[in-house]
């Protein structure tokens, strides 16, 4: 967990510091310059921020539905715990990706909701994992909720893919690497990342993949002890 | 107001970098805050019982 800690700690300053930092050249000649992407200029940077938290979300919503797998066949309330805290984690993700998107977008595409397949994808993941913690609420025995959120999760975390890598691949949109995306039409931007900001970008995905971890180590933790004593005072 | 905003916005990039970065921060800053909260729950208890 230490490496989680500390790696999460060292990539994402290190991820904040040059994304920031790099200057923009028309004609990159070295490593500490990126490229000028026409229409995204400075704000193509926000592709080492937003789109690492949007990956994370994607893990977050595996390992909840990962977690709901191992409860369903081990019945080990610990495990409903961790898909818990996966789930929750991955909803904070999924809307700040929303959010940061958002805004993005009205500057880049003119307001702040379009309904791009992306955007109509990622809302709908929000509604999904928004009713799996008012099913949690909803029920008042511990084994019935575990075993109900756990079938809940796995169907939920069965549509991540579709609405993440499927979906919005299939139907023309915004979104980088949307239907005729290659052709480089339209307000869509070819996104063909230049090899430092590629670097950067897969140590951001690191980066907060780790924070994830080290984050959802935190909560499994509290919610063990509060279990634990929720148990033992009964 | 708000038009000048978008204006200042649209000509200077990097703050809409800032603000995206910091509307992750203020996120994290969130999840943390809460789990501070349980915990300080947790040990209110813990004192009593």
């Amino acid at each position: 967990m230490k490496f989680a800690k500390y790696g999460s700690i060292t990539l994402i300053t290190f991820v904040l510091f040059a994304g920031i930092s790099i200057p923009l050249s028309p004609t990159p000649q070295n490593w500490l310059q990126f490229p000028v992407i026409p229409g995204l200029e400075e704000k193509a940077r926000n592709i080492l921020y937003h789109v690492p938290v949007a990956w994370t979300a994607v893990v977050a919503f595996l390992v909840s539905m990962y977690y709901g797998f191992r409860y369903l066949k081990t019945r080990d309330i610990d495990y409903d715990i961790k898909s818990v805290s996966a789930a929750g984690l991955g909803f904070l993700f999924c809307f700040l990706a929303t959010i940061t998107g958002a805004l993005w977008a009205k500057f880049n595409w003119g307001s702040f909701w379009n309904w791009d397949p992306r955007e109509t994808s990622i809302f709908v993941l929000l509604l999904i994992y928004g009713a799996y913690f008012a099913l949690r609420s909803a029920l008042e025995t511990e084994e019935k909720r575990a075993a109900l959120s756990a079938v809940y999760s796995m169907i939920a975390g069965i549509t991540v893919p579709f609405f993440i890598f499927v979906m919005p691949r299939i139907m023309s949109g915004l979104h980088p690497g949307a239907k005729g995306d290659s052709e480089g039409a339209g307000p869509v931007v070819q996104m063909k990342m230049s090899p430092n900001m590629l670097v950067i970008f897969l140590l951001g995905l690191l980066g907060f993949t780790l924070l994830f971890i080290w984050l959802l180590n935190v909560r499994v933790r509290l919610a063990r002890i509060e279990y634990e004593r929720s148990t033992h005072h009964e | 107001m708000r038009h000048a905003m978008m204006d200042f916005l649209s000509q200077n990039q990097m703050y809409i970098v800032l603000m995206i970065v910091l509307l992750i921060w203020a996120g994290i800053v969130w999840y943390l805050t809460r789990i501070d909260k349980r915990l300080t729950h947790l040990e209110n208890h813990s004192k009593k019982g």
